[in-house]
């Protein structure tokens, strides 16, 4: 399949009162790496390394591949759905998105609306297939974050004054969702903290972390040592709003509040996840400096809290700065950036404080229109307060290098 | 356009035009002005209509940006990118829309009424182009300098009106108009435009505005 596949269904059916002949397209990308594996065990294998590839994984894998489908039902509706493997852990298989979307053609206003699985917009940094980046291949730790803990499973509603229409320089839109089934966001803030990579999950997924001390403390008896990150516990409904605001595609911002809503009290016993009460602002920001240069930033500021009393209640902030230039068919991007979770809360048994700073360097080479070969150096600096209970250093440093083929369809 | 010529050429017409070019109210050349001749000796013939007319999709963009073709002909949406488009119109001339996946090229589209008909994308809203449908025979769109040569037969000679649109008009129905008297082939002709344009709105598009 070395291009784009075209579905034409046979299959007709009636929507909307109107018949359509079933149409779509169907991407992929397969991404084949080489790493200098962190010389721990990553938290994806219940370890304590902060980076992916540590060492349960191969020196050579692969180490995404995405399918992402798109199916035409009438002029305004369509369904996608992304699918997505990865080797950490155990092969996993399964859907990091998968909705319906409303965009009906409009001569001035543009409506659109979202229903299902999705990623909210938030990121500059994730445009490529499969909510991957083209800048370097391990994201920043906001997005890193967004990637495993935050996903939207719910409607999403946008209306958009498009600059073009309007013979404007300037495209504004406001959006706004509804959503269950992101309670447990936050549990990895509190007890690995934030750190750049490029491990998406999936929908129903379990992600584990390293058994922290004070995951033996009777008041954390009932929580498991992992997340499942898009289960629904307390019932409640969660909320975001939105505003992109760009000039003439040269500047971009996007200014997110959200808040999940959860009731922190609440717990599921079987599956041993708390709602977190977890909110946050996220604004993004992107300036070309010209056709080749561009700079990306983006900061997060939040708190996520759990338990009756709040007895897990820690405030969050992250910033990246990011410099991207391309040259022939070269891009070097480079990426300066710290994250820190600060720890109020009274129990003491669980210190959440934690601090990560990291330089990210990437260069990739477009080969011909498939092919793509990169390099990506990583030093990755943290400091968390949940590491010495178990006799470790709280500080731990990595330097990490990877060498990536990407072949896209 | 050189192809038009040529094929003339090789019919045995004179291979002779009529320079035009285009300056602002500054003063200063314009490019991407479209220009046709109207008029009983200068209108829609067979050769103009049977012509190659495509409107591509490249990069996420129109190209050409702006099509200008005689009254009935058929234009040919090609998309060049490995993404789908979804381009509209919801022009008086011709209301339409076309999802145009790769590699799967739709019908060609009849234009049989003379206008303005503007084209967006439903997926990438800053695309924009244009299709002037015109009822004329002879008919270009102005270079970098600001110029077009309009091939002539020997006939094509008299009083004609010459018809100046651009894409900041103000007003995008109404092209200016000048009566024009051709004498010979070759004649050279200036026109200045009456109007005032509205700014140039210039988005910078790559791939990392998407890729979908």
């Amino acid at each position: 399949m070395n291009k784009r596949v075209t579905v034409i269904g046979s299959l007709f059916f009636l929507f909307a009162n109107q018949s359509y002949a079933v149409e779509g397209q169907l991407h992929g990308l397969v991404e084949i790496s080489a790493h200098d594996r962190s010389e721990q065990k990553s938290w994806t294998a219940g370890g304590w390394g902060m980076s992916r590839f540590g060492t349960q994984s191969n020196v050579l894998n692969i180490s995404r591949g995405v399918l992402e489908g798109r199916v035409d039902l009438s002029s305004a509706w369509s369904g996608h759905a992304v699918a997505q493997y990865v080797p950490d852990q155990n092969d996993k298989l399964g859907f990091t998105e998968a909705y319906v979307n409303y965009q009906p053609l409009s001569k001035r206003y543009q409506f659109r609306s979202r229903i299902g699985a999705f990623y909210p917009r938030m990121s500059l940094e994730n445009p490529s297939l499969g909510w991957s980046s083209p800048y370097t291949y391990q994201y920043s730790a906001i997005n890193a974050w967004i990637g495993e803990e935050v996903r939207t499973f719910g409607a999403e509603f946008e209306i958009k004054r498009p600059a073009r229409r309007f013979r404007s320089k300037y495209d504004i839109s406001f959006l706004g969702a509804l959503y269950k089934g992101n309670d447990p966001a936050g549990t990895l803030v509190a007890w690995r903290g934030f750190t750049p990579h490029d491990r998406q999950s999936v929908i129903n997924e379990r992600v584990q972390f390293a058994p922290l001390y004070a995951l033996m403390a009777p008041q954390l008896a009932h929580q498991g040592q992992y997340v499942e990150p898009f289960s629904e516990v307390d019932g409640r409904f969660g909320y975001y709003f939105g505003t992109h605001i760009g000039y003439l595609k040269k500047h971009t911002l996007r200014l997110y509040w959200y808040d999940n809503n959860g009731d922190p009290s609440v717990l599921n016993r079987n599956t041993q996840q708390y709602a977190w009460d977890t909110k946050f602002w996220s604004l993004a920001w992107r300036s070309k400096l010209s056709k080749q240069t561009q700079v990306i930033m983006q900061a997060m500021v939040g708190n996520t809290a759990m338990g009756a009393r709040r007895g897990v209640d820690n405030d969050f902030n992250s910033w990246f700065v990011m410099l991207s230039h391309t040259w022939q068919n070269y891009r070097v991007s480079g990426r300066l950036e710290q994250s820190k979770v600060i720890d109020k809360d009274f129990w003491e048994f669980d210190p959440n404080n934690s601090e990560t700073q990291a330089a990210t360097l990437n260069i990739r080479k477009q080969l011909n229109k498939q092919w793509q070969l990169g390099f990506e150096w990583q030093y990755l600096d943290t400091r968390a307060e949940f590491r010495p209970p178990v006799g470790r250093d709280a500080q731990q440093q990595e330097t990490l290098y990877r060498a990536t083929a990407k072949y896209q369809f | 356009m050189k192809k038009f010529i040529g094929l003339l050429c090789w019919l045995g017409f004179s291979c002779q035009a009529l320079e035009l070019t285009v300056k602002d109210t500054q003063g200063q050349p314009l490019v991407g002005a479209a220009v046709w001749l109207e008029g009983k000796q200068w209108s829609v013939n067979d050769i103009s209509l049977s012509q190659q007319y495509n409107m591509g999709q490249k990069d996420r963009n129109f190209t050409p940006h702006a099509l200008i073709v005689p009254q009935g002909a058929k234009v040919d949406f090609p998309n060049f990118d490995s993404i789908l488009h979804h381009v509209y119109s919801f022009s008086e001339p011709k209301a339409f829309e076309l999802k145009l996946y790769r590699d799967k090229p739709q019908a060609p589209i009849t234009f049989s009424q003379t206008g303005v008909v503007e084209l967006g994308c439903n997926i990438h809203d800053w695309m924009l182009g244009y299709i002037l449908v015109v009822n004329s025979g002879v008919f270009g769109l102005t270079d970098i300098n600001g110029k077009v040569n309009l091939p002539l037969m020997e006939n094509q000679l008299g009083t004609t009106t010459l018809k100046v649109w651009h894409e900041r008009y103000e007003n995008l129905d109404k092209p200016e108009s000048k009566q024009l008297n051709i004498v010979q082939t070759n004649q050279k002709i200036q026109y200045q435009l009456q109007q005032p344009l509205l700014d140039k709105l210039d988005f910078l598009t790559d791939e990392t505005d998407g890729y979908e």
